[in-house]
């Protein structure tokens, strides 16, 4: 799963990431729509948010990065994915 | 880990409890050398990796022990509830060296307790109070927490706060100087030898690496997660109520001869022998389901977790007015198997999520779910 990540851009990850929301929001998520304002989902999902990073990225979400703000959109979720991969690969 | 592993670990376990459970719900005290026995050999937070001094169990085969604990003695069930859970909040929101150093001293003897619930907040996070304050190199927590399973027993608190806005959670050594322990008096409902104490923290100063993660983490998420490992862990522990319902109701119903044949023969006590073999498979069933969700990291499993705890709460909760019906006299005494797990149930239907609680977050699913799917 990390060859993925490693070859996958931010865009495609915001992509793939606002399709995920789509689904599981029943509702059109567009790349930099914030699901927690908007009232579609609530903190129980953002729980689900983390197992889904962290299975399908092979990331560790952990401390600090454990906030509502790191979630809110598929872009923000994308650079947290990507940023956390990089620390990963430097470690 | 070998099954044969797990076997010996319910042996060990079957011999050091034994048939002593009774005598630790009449006195509302757990042998502490008993608890920090089962926590040096990692029986405790049993999920915990190898490499961290944990059994490295995954979340059936720990949720199995859970349930055997629980078939046995509910009190120190609930202990490894909250160890297990204190283990759990520090392999989520603490940082390398607060895994390593904590997740080392729980599994080496050293007794951890939770404190979510306050005078003025339950479920309503919003109305939490206890307040943790970063100032220069250490942390400062004040506040007050009730009901804290296991604080009795407790070397560790992990206590919940809030930081501003945000949250975080603290690791606090009851010897910490602020740190005022407050036993309930009155003998409580169940799991009557579980050190549920009420705790204060005055102004209570640590240095900042007592801070999982640095605090900061969004409040609900954080008890969210937390919770969520303490839902699955009480989900076995009443399936293991069930079972010992299941057990003591069937040796009983055999046993017993009333109008010349053993009173299962009798259809309206064998209806109940049903009954209690039905709750235990859908008990059994539906927190597998909910493991299988834990290790397969779907994103479902938060709400397969609320379903397998309130789905075998209710069935424990019933299962044991059933099973002292059923024992009529012969469980009415304080203490018996029975009885105790009539009183032990009722409490798993207030914590973790009330039953409530609990129907409110699984209406709330179904009403997300579009029209003619049913997961």
């Amino acid at each position: 799963m990390t060859d993925r990540t490693t070859t996958l851009t931010a865009e495609d990850l915001e992509k793939e990431l606002a399709a995920y929301l789509s689904e599981k929001t029943k509702t059109e998520v567009g790349p930099a729509d914030d699901v927690f304002a908007s009232g579609l989902v609530s903190s129980m999902f953002a729980m689900q948010l983390v197992v889904h990073l962290e299975s399908t990225y092979d990331v560790a979400i952990i401390g600090p990065e454990l906030k509502i703000d790191n979630f809110r959109t598929a872009q923000v979720m994308a650079a947290l994915v990507l940023r956390l991969s990089d620390e990963a690969g430097d470690a | 880990m070998p099954e044969t592993a797990v076997l010996d670990d319910r042996a060990l376990i079957g011999d050091l409890i034994g048939d002593r459970a009774e005598e630790w719900d009449l006195t509302g005290e757990l042998p502490v050398g008993l608890l920090r026995d089962l926590g040096a050999r990692g029986l405790l937070c049993a999920e915990v990796p190898e490499a961290f001094g944990g059994l490295g169990l995954d979340s059936r085969e720990s949720g199995e022990l859970t349930a055997y604990v629980g078939s046995l003695c509910s009190s120190t069930r609930s202990i490894m509830t909250s160890h297990g859970m204190a283990a759990w909040m520090v392999s989520r929101f603490g940082d390398r060296a607060q895994r390593k150093g904590y997740l080392t001293e729980l599994t080496s003897g050293q007794l951890a307790a939770v404190g979510f619930s306050e005078p003025g907040a339950g479920s309503d996070l919003g109305a939490m109070r206890t307040e943790i304050r970063r100032d220069g190199d250490d942390v400062v927590v004040t506040g007050e927490k009730k009901w804290v399973t296991g604080a009795r027993y407790a070397d560790q608190l992990m206590i919940l706060g809030r930081m501003g806005e945000a949250g975080g959670v603290v690791a606090v050594p009851v010897t910490a100087p602020g740190v005022e322990l407050v036993p309930i008096s009155t003998p409580v409902l169940g799991c009557r030898a579980a050190g549920h104490w009420h705790v204060r923290l005055n102004e209570v100063r640590l240095p900042a690496d007592h801070l999982l993660g640095g605090g900061g983490q969004d409040l609900s998420m954080l008890f969210t997660t937390a919770l969520a490992y303490g839902r699955i862990s009480v989900a076995w522990g009443c399936t293991g109520i069930v079972r010992a319902c299941l057990r003591a109701a069937t040796e009983h119903a055999r046993e017993r001869e009333q109008f010349g044949k053993p009173i299962g023969e009798h259809q309206l006590v064998a209806r109940h022998l049903a009954d209690l073999l039905v709750a235990e498979q859908v008990a059994t069933r539906v927190c597998e389901h909910a493991s299988a969700a834990w290790q397969s990291f779907s994103p479902d499993m938060v709400i397969a977790t609320v379903l397998a705890k309130h789905v075998s709460a209710g069935h424990a909760a019933d299962a044991a007015a059933t099973a002292v019906q059923v024992l009529g006299s012969a469980g009415a005494t304080d203490g018996h198997v029975v009885a105790r797990a009539y009183r032990d149930a009722k409490l798993m239907e207030l914590i973790e999520g009330s039953n409530e609680i609990c129907q409110l977050i699984l209406a709330g699913h179904a009403l997300s779910q579009p029209q003619g799917t049913r997961s």
